[in-house]
């Protein structure tokens, strides 16, 4: 190389052009030849490789085929070939025919097989079908015994609701017959109220009669009293002069006027606002703003308790007996008279009615103006 | 002009014997196949060579494998099948004798240094892309934007079963400088330094500013400004002279990606 170099110094593009021809001669040239001959062996040996395997194989069929051809042997060597080539043939056909049958052979079990699946699957189906009739089955007779039920109800329905029309014509009927008496309660009731009404007005005469004897009892007592009177100044005028002048200008009688209590004793807790006598025995009675009504008994010459007349509830401002002495009527703050029977000294009734308390007003208004109220817990009794 | 048609045609009748040896780890008969021998073109790629090598070993490997990456590797260095075959030679392989050794690999493929090639259209892309590339440098991608679809096949047929004639009537185009004053806008190389790592590749203008042609000795001194050394440039198996234009080199020792690849060997000879 350097040779070269030297002798072309500068010529560069020579150089260059020296230089690869040299690399291709010395890298290429010198080997092309012998790699193509390597490679051209290569392939031969290949070829010749295959070509053996090839004859292998031949010669290995025709050892097969050697005893058969042998046993046909009749001298004639191209017959035989053409028996051997026929025999191939055939014998070819028949391995082909063998492979189909034995495809066909396949063929057939696997539509056996598929039969017997088909089968199966049928029998099933089979069973399903059964299962459904037997549940259509059943469910036809639930449909009808739902039937016959919606029918029993319906008739059911039907007459309950006949009973109810009639109920309903019922009730209208007795509705009906309701306002009737109704109208005629009112009716009723208006009547009372007139009777009522009478029986209003007939008290109020009883009591104006009443009140009328009251007054003429009281006149009769005034003018007895009167009377008496008069006849005690009569008979003052019968006595000396001189014993009048001894017990002074004025003097009373001692029976006629009361100068010591009889008896003193403590009737209530608290004012003493009524008292009444007896009709009929030596007793009285007392009424107090203690709400309560007393009964006393003096025939013995002494006070003693008859008994305890409870039930008002305010203090009592009158009391009264009737004329047989058996009952005994007291009036109370609490707007209520009640009544009373002395033997048993029971409440009888019990009035808080108007009517009632006029009635006791006047009654009460006919006593006050005949008896002397004490207003002081102590009652004085004249003998 | 005849003798720079003879450097092409020398250049692209440039061959080498490669001899294909099956790993052994990776035979499965009782016998180790026999060794593959093959004429390589310098400027083709394995994948496109390599079909009869893996119809002659696939026989011998396991049949799991036999779906598997054919790969190569020269001394336990993993080939990229990506780099044109006399690069890979010059560059791993120089000074060794020939035949140049070769062991085949299907199974434990190196991911992570090579790419995959599952077919002859992933070397097709790739080589189209990098003549873009190229042809980007030189003129701006005009050239190739205004080929026809037929051309770019053209190209590709011519180096696939390597009909000099049908290739250089299209890469004329690309080589063509009669419409930028006689020049590349830039000279489109990759510098490969024997030592592992990847390529060196810049934007070198094929002339100074005082429009005196860059001689190789330029780009040298350009790339490696540091190293006062003596260098070896080595491309198409043979060593360069410092004083080669640029210009002349891009049109005529270019590989069919018109890339110039310059292999550097530190002058120890």
């Amino acid at each position: 190389m350097n040779v070269n170099n030297d002798n072309r110094p500068f010529d560069w593009k020579n150089d260059i052009i020296f230089r690869v021809q040299q690399r291709n001669k010395l890298q290429c040239f010198c080997y092309q030849d012998l790699i193509n001959s390597h490679n051209r062996l290569f392939d031969q040996a290949n070829a010749l490789k295959s070509e053996n395997i090839q004859l292998e194989i031949q010669l290995e069929r025709l050892r097969k085929e050697g005893p058969e051809g042998h046993k046909s042997v009749d001298g004639n060597a191209d017959v035989r070939t053409a028996t051997n080539e026929q025999l191939l043939v055939l014998e070819q056909k028949l391995l082909a025919r063998q492979e189909e049958l034995t495809e066909i052979h396949k063929k057939r079990g696997e539509n056996a097989q598929m039969i017997v699946d088909l089968k199966n699957a049928l029998s099933e189906k089979d069973k399903l079908i059964t299962v459904k009739d037997k549940v259509l089955t059943e469910n036809i007779t639930l449909i009808a015994s739902l039937k016959a039920e919606i029918q029993m109800y319906e008739t059911n329905h039907q007459r309950l609701q006949d009973q109810y029309q009639l109920l309903q014509d019922e009730h209208q009927a007795l509705q009906l017959t309701a306002s009737k008496l109704e109208e005629k309660l009112r009716k009723t009731q208006d009547e009372n109220m007139e009777l009522v009404e009478r029986l209003k007005r007939y008290k109020f005469k009883d009591a104006e009669k009443m009140n009328q004897e009251n007054e003429n009892f009281i006149r009769k007592r005034n003018e007895k009293m009167q009377k008496e009177l008069e006849d005690a100044a009569k008979d003052m005028r019968g006595l000396s002069p001189d014993s009048f002048r001894d017990c002074g200008p004025i003097s009373f009688s001692p029976n006629a006027i009361p100068t010591k209590h009889y008896l003193h004793f403590d009737a209530h807790d608290g004012e003493v606002n009524a008292v009444k006598w007896s009709p009929v025995d030596r007793l009285f009675a007392t009424g107090g703003a203690d709400r309560k009504v007393k009964l006393w008994d003096i025939s013995k010459g002494s006070i003693e308790s008859k008994g305890l007349l409870v039930g008002s509830s305010a203090g009592v401002m009158s009391v009264d007996f009737d004329s047989t002495g058996t009952s005994i009527v007291a009036a109370s703050n609490d707007l209520a008279s009640r009544v009373w029977t002395v033997n048993d000294q029971r409440l009888r009734t019990e009035k808080s009615l108007n009517l009632c308390q006029i009635f006791q007003e006047n009654f009460a208004n006919a006593l006050m103006s005949n008896n002397t109220y004490c207003y002081g817990l102590t009652i004085r009794t004249s003998d | 002009m005849a003798t720079d048609r003879e450097v092409l045609r020398d250049l692209w009748d440039g061959k080498l014997p490669v001899c294909f040896v099956l790993n052994d780890e990776e035979v499965c008969d009782l016998q180790t196949p026999e060794a593959f021998y093959l004429m390589v073109p310098r400027l083709s790629y394995f994948p496109l060579v390599w079909d009869k090598v893996r119809k002659h070993f696939i026989k011998h490997v396991h049949a799991d494998h036999h779906d598997m990456e054919m790969w190569l590797d020269y001394n336990g260095t993993p080939l990229k099948w990506h780099y044109p075959i006399g690069l890979l030679f010059d560059l791993y392989a120089y000074d060794t004798q020939l035949p140049w050794t070769l062991t085949v690999h299907f199974e434990k493929f190196p991911e992570n240094i090579l790419l995959h090639c599952g077919s002859r259209e992933v070397v097709e892309s790739h080589f189209m892309s990098t003549l873009k590339e190229a042809d980007a440098l030189k003129h701006k991608g005009q050239v190739m934007n205004t080929m026809q679809k037929r051309d770019h096949n053209q190209l590709w047929l011519g180096l696939q079963n390597d009909k000099f004639d049908q290739f250089w009537s299209v890469n004329k185009k690309l080589m063509d400088t009669s419409s930028t004053d006689g020049e590349f806008k830039h000279i489109p190389f990759r510098i490969y330094c024997s030592d592992e790592g990847p390529f060196i590749q810049k934007l070198v203008k094929p002339f100074t500013e005082d429009s005196q042609p860059k001689l190789l000795q330029n780009l040298i001194e350009e790339i490696f400004p540091d190293t006062c050394k003596q260098v070896c440039v080595i491309t198409h198996g043979i060593e360069l002279s410092l004083d080669v234009p640029l210009q002349w080199m891009s049109e005529h020792m270019s590989y069919p990606d018109n890339f110039l690849h310059l292999c550097i060997v530190s002058n120890t000879s």
